[in-house]
C-alpha cells in the first residue's frame, strides 16, 4: 500500500520533467543544435558524467563537489517553500529573507577577524535568527492587519534589495568588482581550493547541515503536534480554528520558520557559494525554489531530489553553452515549463485516478 | 513641482491601466498576481514588432509607437491564456499558476529576446532599443498655474490610457458584461443560474487583463527605460495589484493609490537632486512606493472588500 502511494505521488512529477525536457529538446533542435548533446553536457557540467578534457587540480569529482556546493543553498529555500506552502502560505519572499540574512552575516562576521571556530557557527546563527525574523514580520502582518503574504513579502523583496544596495554601494563595495568585499576565509561557510591529494576541491559544509534540516522538516511536518497543527491550518483554516487550532500562532510559526530555512538559504549562498553580494541583484533562487518544492511534492525528501535536478539544469548551462552551443538561458525556460506542468499536480493526478477507475469499472 | 507632476502622472498612469486590468480579473473571481509577467511579455511583443518595423520600414515613428502598443495588448492578451488554461481548465491554485506565469515570462523574454536578436538582426544583445516617444504640450490649458503641469510634456500613452481606462470604468460598471463580470466574483452559481456561463467570462476577463497589462508595460519600456531588456520586470505588475487592493477592487480609488505612488517616487527623486545628495541616495528614495504600499495596505487591508468568491474555483455542482 506504502509502496503504491509513493509510486502515485512520483509519477506526475516525472511526467511534468519528460515533457519539459522534450519541449526543451524541441526548442533546442529548432535552434539547430543536438538536443541529447545539450542535455549530456548538462551532465557533463555537473559532475555526473566525464567531460573530454579537464583543467588543472580538476576532475569529475571536483565538478561534482562544485556542483553540490551550488544546490545546497537551493535545498533550505525549497524547504522553506515546503513548510509554508504546507500551512497554507506563500512565502515568495524567500530571495529577500536570504538577501538581508546574508548580508547581516556578512556585515557582522565576514568582516571581523574571528577565527574560523567561532565565525563559521556564528554565520549560521545569524543567518537563522535574520531570516526567521523577516519571515516573523510577514507572517505577523498577515495575521494581524489581513495583508497576503505574496504582497507583502514582494515588497520587502524590494525594500532589501534597495536598501542593501545602498549600503553596500556606501560602505562595502569593492572598486575592483563592484560586489561588497568578498568575506574572510575564517567565515566561508565553503571551504573553498581545498588541496586533496592533487586536487583542489570546494568543500560545502552547508550540505551537512541541510541534510538535518531535510529531517528535521519532515520530523516537525509528520511527528510532531505543532507541525499537525499548521498542515490543519493549510488545509481548512476555518475547520483549524474550530477544532480549537490557534490558527494566528500557526501563521506566524510556519512564517518564522519558513524565513529561518531562507536565512540558512542566504548564509550558505552568499558566505558559501559565492563570498560576496551584488548590488542591486536578487538571485532567482527564491523563486527557482516554488520550482523545486512543487515538483518534489512539498515532501522533504521529494525536494532533494527535485533540487538535485532543477538545479542540474542551471549549474550545467554554463558547461552547455560553450560545448553544444545552446543559449544558457533556454535553462529557466526548461524549468519554468516544469513549473507550468506541476502547477496542474492535482488536475493530472485526479485526471490519472479517475481514467484508471474508469479502466476498472469496464 | 512641476516636474514631480509630470514624472509622478507618466508613472501612475501605466500603473493604473495595469491595475485594472487586474480589477477586472479578480472582479471575475480569479486571483490574479500574474500581471508582472504579462506586462513583461507584453512589452516584449511590443518591442519586437516596433524594432522589426523599424528595421523594414522607415515610417514616422509616432505610427510606430501606437503599432507597437496594439501588439503588446495582444501580446499580453496571448500570454494571459496561459493563466486561464492553469486556473479554468486545470483546476490549478491561482497563487501558484500566477507566480507561474511571471517566472515563465521572465525566462522566455530572456530566452527570445536573445534568440530573436541574433537569428532577426544578427546581433548579440539582450535587448531591443526603443525610442523615448516624444512628448506633446497641450497648448492652453499648460498654462494654468500648478495645473497646467498635468497638460504639460504629456506622453502621447497617457492620453490613450486615460481613453482606455474611461472606456474600461463605463463597461465594468455600466454594462450588462459588466454586471455579470462582477456577480462571478461575488456568487457565480447565480450567474450560473442566470444562464451564463461563468467560465467563460472569466476567461474574457483574465484575457482583458492581459491586454491591459500589456499595454501598461509597453508604456515603461517606450518612457522609462527607452529598452526592452529584463530591466522591465522591477515589481511593478506587484506594485499594481497593491494599488487595487488598496483602492478597494474599485476603479476611482486605485486611481488614488496609483497617483500616490507615482507622486512618492517622483518626489523622492527631485529631493534627492534638490539636496544635492549622491547618486546611490536614489537607492533608498526607490524604496518609497514600497514602503508606503506596506504602509498603506496595513491600515487598509482590515476592511477590505475583496470579491467573495475570489480565488475559489467554480465547480458547477459544488454548493
Amino acid at each position: 500500500m506504502k509502496k503504491k502511494k509513493v509510486l502515485a505521488s512520483v509519477k506526475v512529477p516525472l511526467l511534468a520533467i519528460l515533457v519539459s525536457l522534450i519541449v526543451g529538446g524541441i526548442i533546442i533542435a529548432l535552434t539547430g543544435s543536438n538536443p541529447f548533446k545539450a542535455y549530456y553536457s548538462l551532465l557533463q557540467g555537473c559532475g555526473l558524467a566525464p567531460k573530454k578534457s579537464y583543467a588543472g587540480y580538476k576532475n569529475i569529482l571536483t565538478d561534482f563537489l562544485s556542483y553540490v556546493n551550488y544546490f545546497t543553498p537551493m535545498i533550505f529555500a525549497a524547504l522553506a517553500v515546503a513548510v509554508a506552502l504546507r500551512a497554507g502560505l506563500f512565502n515568495i519572499g524567500i530571495s529577500g529573507q536570504m538577501l538581508v540574512a546574508g548580508f547581516t552575516a556578512t556585515v557582522i562576521v565576514g568582516y571581523s577577524s574571528l577565527n574560523s571556530v567561532l565565525a563559521k557557527p556564528l554565520v549560521i546563527v545569524i543567518g537563522i535568527i535574520t531570516g526567521g525574523l523577516a519571515g516573523a514580520v510577514i507572517g505577523f502582518l498577515k495575521y494581524r492587519f489581513n495583508i497576503n503574504e505574496v504582497v507583502s513579502s514582494i515588497m520587502f523583496n524590494y525594500i532589501f534589495q534597495y536598501v542593501i544596495s545602498f549600503f553596500i554601494n556606501t560602505y562595502f563595495v569593492d572598486p575592483v568588482s563592484r560586489q561588497s568585499r568578498e568575506v574572510s576565509s575564517a567565515a566561508r561557510l565553503t571551504l573553498m581550493d581545498t588541496p586533496v591529494g592533487n586536487l583542489k576541491m570546494d568543500l560545502p559544509l552547508g550540505i551537512l547541515i541541510a541534510l538535518i534540516c531535510v529531517y528535521a522538516v519532515w520530523f516537525l511536518l509528520e511527528r510532531t503536534r505543532t507541525g499537525y497543527e499548521m498542515k490543519a491550518v493549510g488545509y481548512s483554516r476555518s475547520a483549524a480554528k474550530y477544532a480549537g487550532i490557534k490558527v494566528g500562532r500557526s501563521m506566524i510559526l510556519a512564517m518564522t520558520i519558513s524565513g529561518m530555512l531562507s536565512g540558512l538559504a542566504g548564509v550558505t549562498y552568499y558566505l558559501g557559494y559565492v563570498g560576496s553580494i551584488q548590488p542591486k541583484v536578487l538571485i532567482s533562487t527564491g523563486f527557482d525554489a516554488i520550482a523545486v518544492s512543487l515538483l518534489g511534492n512539498n515532501h522533504p525528501v521529494g525536494i532533494v531530489f527535485s533540487t538535485m535536478l532543477i538545479t542540474m539544469i542551471g549549474k550545467g548551462s554554463t558547461y552547455m553553452k560553450s560545448v553544444a552551443n545552446v543559449d544558457a538561458e533556454i535553462a529557466s525556460v526548461i524549468t519554468g515549463t516544469i513549473l507550468l506542468f506541476s502547477a496542474c499536480n492535482v488536475y493530472l493526478k485526479w485526471k490519472l485516478e479517475h481514467s484508471k477507475r474508469e479502466k476498472e469499472d469496464k | 513641482m512641476d516636474v514631480i507632476i509630470i514624472d509622478g502622472l507618466s508613472f501612475a498612469l501605466p500603473l493604473f491601466i495595469m491595475a485594472i486590468g487586474g480589477i477586472y480579473c479578480e472582479k471575475s473571481g480569479v486571483t490574479m498576481l500574474a500581471v508582472e509577467g504579462l506586462q513583461g511579455f507584453g512589452a516584449f511583443t511590443g518591442a519586437l514588432v516596433a524594432t522589426l518595423a523599424t528595421v523594414n520600414f522607415t515610417g514616422n515613428s509616432s505610427a510606430l509607437f501606437y503599432l507597437a502598443m496594439l501588439f503588446a495588448a495582444i501580446g499580453g492578451a496571448a500570454f494571459a491564456l496561459i493563466h486561464a488554461l492553469l486556473c479554468l481548465k486545470f483546476k490549478a491554485n491561482q497563487v501558484i499558476s500566477g507566480v507561474v506565469v511571471n517566472i515563465l515570462a521572465m525566462a522566455l523574454t530572456a530566452y527570445l529576446t536573445k534568440l530573436l536578436n541574433r537569428v532577426l538582426f544578427g546581433a548579440t544583445s539582450d535587448k531591443f532599443v526603443l525610442a523615448t516617444s516624444a512628448r506633446i504640450t497641450i497648448p492652453g490649458l499648460s498654462s494654468i498655474p500648478v495645473l497646467g503641469a498635468v497638460f504639460t510634456n504629456l506622453y502621447p500613452f497617457e492620453i490613450v490610457i486615460v481613453l482606455v481606462s474611461f472606456v474600461m470604468w463605463f463597461v465594468l460598471y455600466k454594462t450588462r458584461f459588466g454586471m455579470h463580470l462582477r456577480a462571478c466574483g461575488d456568487n457565480p452559481h447565480a450567474v450560473d443560474a442566470a444562464g451564463r456561463e461563468v467560465n467563460r467570462i472569466r476567461l474574457s476577463a483574465i484575457v482583458l487583463c492581459g491586454a491591459l497589462s500589456g499595454l501598461g508595460g509597453i508604456c515603461f519600456a517606450y518612457s522609462i527605460s527607452a529598452k526592452f531588456s529584463d530591466s522591465i520586470y522591477v515589481g511593478y505588475g506587484y506594485l499594481a495589484i497593491a494599488a487595487l487592493i488598496f483602492g478597494n477592487w474599485r476603479i476611482l480609488p486605485t486611481l488614488g493609490a496609483c497617483l500616490l505612488f507615482g507622486f512618492a517616487r517622483s518626489g523622492g527623486y527631485r529631493l534627492v537632486q534638490i539636496l544635492k545628495m549622491p547618486s546611490s541616495y536614489q537607492d533608498l528614495v526607490m524604496i518609497l512606493p514600497y514602503v508606503l504600499t506596506l504602509l498603506l495596505l496595513v491600515f487598509f487591508s482590515k476592511q477590505n472588500g475583496a470579491p467573495k468568491a475570489l480565488g475559489a474555483i467554480y465547480d458547477k455542482g459544488g454548493r
